[in-house]
């Protein structure tokens, strides 16, 4: 019996020891064209995308993925780590801050792609390091049980959501990105004014916008800032809320849009299918594909198909602003931001 | 001579493995545009609040030692020792929480005590608001830490209860009850194991950071992962996780100064094995009613939580679809390195325990060391390390996770085997030394086998560690080669519910059988080392 149990488990490591091997041996063998892509944008969003591209071009694809419990920093650190001997060709970035930051410390390279001539010039870098496409809109997960609806980010700070509203982390993602865009718009001393009052209001810190909108969902909490992606995705769960696009008034600030970006890596081995996959990513296709999945994603070439819950951009007060001031305010207050999380 | 090279090579290996990459992180931390300085190590422990956070980290880690020992331990007891029924089925039932990611069961008790959880349609939202209230905070936090790090002392107790000489606590049977044996026989021999896995426990705890991140409870480690995070900056970060270590290396000392004059017998009779020494009589029935519901608590309830959302074939059909190569990969990552790990930490644990090198503490510290460690920092050390166009071969294949996992994890079973090999007398290897026998055959005759289910146990270990790791596999897997934790923490941002549960029941499912074969062997095993 003993022997018999040895024998099972001996060949069992060998059959496995067999497997790792096979993939020491084929990554440098295979002549078929590949791409190395990190990706900061949700797998289950991505992955098909991919895939598509995969089978239209036949260029095969090999991604690593981010984690929201990591705070989709993983593929940035890995990037900022291995700059002397890039393995990505592609980043797919899911907010251009994180491409402005790769520009910053010199791990991309810049690359204008034909299929990003209709995009808007403010969804670009001008010099090419990134380029926008399918954006998320940062707008207000609402509880259906709230009957007075906020539709501005300034209810964080009125009395009436006095410990009913949640944020995430101001330290991590696309919240850090909205509140240093607040501080580029309305100047540090407003925006302090505003961090400090949402915090006397006892606005709740969630780890991530997943679980903000969970929160709101669940009663915990009555509204909360979030990608539209995310509450998107509760809707169409059938959870009992609603999306508010806040601040759409006449004098209002718009609501601050986070574009995906398409970032080439510098000294990346496969620079041909690197600017294929860039130009796959930009295009109208990808676009319309990325508004009907269930990441719900604004196009940002005009004319593009979308479905019913969403406005297209040219509907939407969007908040005006540049990109690279953010990612410099960015880094400027996050002793502020460190301070105001009790940190 | 042989014995020195060979186990001078495993240290080598070993600076190779881990040690280095950590230096070079430690080193970068410490040189601030080519000069030396302290500069990110300024903020360490200088506010109010670093040290507010670490006695959050005491704290929490403090009360979940406190905890798994104090239940773990006996439980251990009762369910190698005692003639309580279903002794295997609830051994394996309790390691279940050990084999996810503390996350996955942090989310599976909010999925259950939420404002909108399961408990909500039973119980209504009153009481939903006191469980929700509780869950998030140090009590939430406790109770996930606790379920997950129960079943080291309780797996640690079985492994040394059965390794005591039977013969002492029949002897003490002539004087006492089973309670008075219990006091004055098992518990001091099983000491060390106890001592073993408060110490892991405490580690374990005290590093962690994503339970307490999801529940909303702030500790120490914080610091280091904003610093990664938020702040890109890996010398500050790497500074940041340098207190988790020294918290570590006090322990370590603690526990040499604890342990320093215990002494082992081996078991010389193979009948003694079957026979429970604790007959329960009148108080079986409490006991087992207690065992039941603690395990309904802890592990049935989250994981029926699981179980149900998963309920549905098109969840399993799309998991294996999705994950079924991550999973194949898994396992053999998590097989292969659980091999190494066991014949690294057997050798290294050899070296300890014998003292054979004058190195042997520092092989020990650096260790742990290492465990302590936030994946992170070793995660970009290693990158740092191998990432070169020399050592692509290494780097761009899954070698890199393998040596991810040998330079973290080595410290368990060279624990495991150290405590193992203490229990073989040295007059065994010295006799077969008089005889002639050379190290390599003294170590493959007498030693391993003697030391074989202790090993095994290793091995168990260490696979289910491989397996569930995900803090490494993160940020060292090469592109396309996720491994299954990886896989479900990627699809849980936005995955559907269903899949991520029913790939948590799949990953539950890859370490029982391989760990159904291995309690075979092992079982097996005992038989041929008391005979």
């Amino acid at each position: 019996m003993k022997k018999t149990i040895l024998a099972i488990f001996a060949i069992l490591v060998l059959v496995m020891a067999g497997y790792t091997v096979l993939h020491f041996t084929k990554e440098p063998s295979t002549k078929v064209s590949t791409v190395t892509v990190y990706v900061s944008e949700d797998q289950v969003f991505s992955e098909p995308i991919l895939k598509d591209f995969e089978k239209d071009t036949g260029i095969k694809f090999r991604a690593v993925y981010d984690t929201e419990e990591a705070k989709s920093t993983g593929a940035m650190n890995r990037l900022i780590a291995e700059k002397d001997n890039p393995q990505a060709d592609v980043y797919w970035a899911n907010e251009p801050i994180r491409a402005e930051v790769l520009k910053q410390k010199g791990i991309s390279e810049s690359y204008f792609s034909p299929n990003a001539r209709d995009i808007p010039a403010r969804f670009k870098d001008p010099d090419g390091y990134w380029t926008g496409f399918s954006a998320r809109a940062r707008v207000l997960v609402v509880n259906n049980h709230v009957k007075d609806v906020p539709q501005s980010i300034l209810a964080y700070t009125d009395p009436r959501w006095k410990g009913k509203s949640v944020i995430t982390n101001p330290l991590f993602g696309t919240t850090t990105s909205h509140i240093a865009a607040l501080f580029v718009l309305w100047g540090d001393k407003r925006a302090k004014a505003f961090m400090n009052a949402m915090k006397q209001n006892r606005t709740a810190i969630s780890t991530n916008n997943g679980e903000s909108a969970d929160f709101v969902t669940a009663g915990q909490y009555d509204f909360s800032l979030v990608d539209s992606d995310d509450a998107v995705n509760r809707i169409r769960q059938g959870k009992s809320v609603k999306m508010v696009y806040p601040d759409q008034g006449e004098n209002d600030t718009g609501c601050f849009i986070v574009p995906n970006a398409t970032v080439l890596i510098k000294g990346g081995r496969h620079p041909k299918a690197a600017r294929k996959l860039i130009d796959y990513l930009l295009s109208r296709e990808t676009e319309r594909k990325l508004a009907f999945a269930d990441c719900a994603q604004i196009p940002l070439h005009p004319g593009v198909e979308i479905p019913s819950e969403l406005k297209p951009i040219d509907k939407i007060k969007t908040m005006q602003i540049n990109y690279a001031d953010v990612a410099k305010k960015m880094v400027e207050i996050q002793p502020f931001l460190k301070t105001w999380m009790g940190l | 001579m042989a014995k020195r090279a060979f186990l001078t090579l495993i240290v080598v290996l070993l600076l190779f493995l881990g040690i280095l990459p950590v230096l070079s992180m430690l080193v970068k931390s410490l040189v601030v545009q080519g000069n030396f300085s302290l500069a990110s190590y300024g903020s360490v422990l200088t506010s109010g609040r670093q040290w507010t956070l670490m006695w959050h980290s005491a704290a929490l880690s403090s009360m979940v030692t406190l905890l798994t020992l104090v239940i773990g331990t006996p439980l251990g007891i009762l369910l190698a020792e005692s003639d309580m029924p279903f002794r295997r089925f609830f051994t394996i039932l309790f390691v279940i929480p050990l084999l996810l990611p503390p996350y996955f069961m942090a989310v599976s008790w909010f999925d259950l005590l939420g404002r909108q959880g399961l408990l909500a349609q039973i119980a209504g939202p009153v009481a939903t608001r006191i469980t929700s209230d509780l869950l998030f905070g140090l009590p939430g936090c406790v109770l996930v830490l606790f379920s997950v790090f129960l079943p080291i002392p309780m797996l640690l107790t079985m492994v040394f209860l059965g390794t005591i000489n039977p013969r002492l606590q029949e002897a003490g049977r002539l004087v006492s009850d089973w309670k008075g044996i219990l006091k004055s026989i098992t518990v001091p021999l099983i000491l060390p194991g106890i001592m073993l896995s408060a110490m892991l426990v405490f580690i374990l705890a005290f590093g962690e950071f994503s339970v307490p991140n999801f529940l909303r409870y702030d500790v120490f480690p914080v610091e280091s992962f904003t610093q990664f995070s938020a702040f890109y900056d890996f010398k500050a970060a790497t500074a940041a996780a340098v207190p988790l270590v020294v918290v570590t290396l006090l322990l370590m000392f603690a526990e040499s100064v604890f342990l320093r004059e215990n002494t082992y017998q081996i078991r010389p009779s193979q009948e003694a094995v079957h026979s429970p020494r604790i007959e329960l009589g009148s108080h079986l029935k409490w006991l087992l009613s207690l065992v039941t519901a603690l395990a309904f608590i802890i592990v049935i309830v989250p994981v029926l939580v699981l179980a149900v959302q998963s309920a549905h074939t098109e969840a399993y059909i799309q998991a294996l679809d999705y994950a079924g190569k991550s999973l194949l990969r898994s396992l053999a990552y998590a097989f292969i390195a659980a091999t190494l790990l066991v014949s690294l930490g057997f050798f290294t644990g050899y070296l300890v325990q014998k003292k054979a090198l004058w190195c042997w503490r520092f092989v020990d510290s650096s260790l742990l060391f290492l465990f302590a460690l936030p994946s992170t920092v070793i995660g970009i050390g290693l990158i740092s390390l191998w990432n070169t166009r020399w050592t692509n071969f290494v780097y761009a294949t899954p070698a890199i996770i393998i040596i991810g996992y040998l330079a973290k994890y080595t410290a368990l079973t060279s624990r495991i085997s150290v405590t193992g090999l203490a229990q073989v007398p040295p007059s065994m290897e010295e006799a077969a030394q008089v005889a002639g026998a050379g190290w390599f055959r003294r170590i493959f005759y007498i030693l391993i086998p003697l030391a074989g289910p202790t090993l095994l146990a290793g091995w168990l270990v260490g696979y289910i560690f491989s397996l569930r790791d995900t803090g490494i596999t993160m940020l060292v897997y090469p592109p396309g080669h996720e491994t299954l934790p990886v896989r479900i923490f990627t699809l849980m941002a936005n995955g559907s519910p269903q899949l991520v549960a029913a790939l948590c029941i799949l990953m539950i499912a890859a370490i029982l059988v391989p760990g159904g074969l291995l309690a075979a062997l092992a079982t097996r095993m005992k038989y041929k080392v008391n005979s």
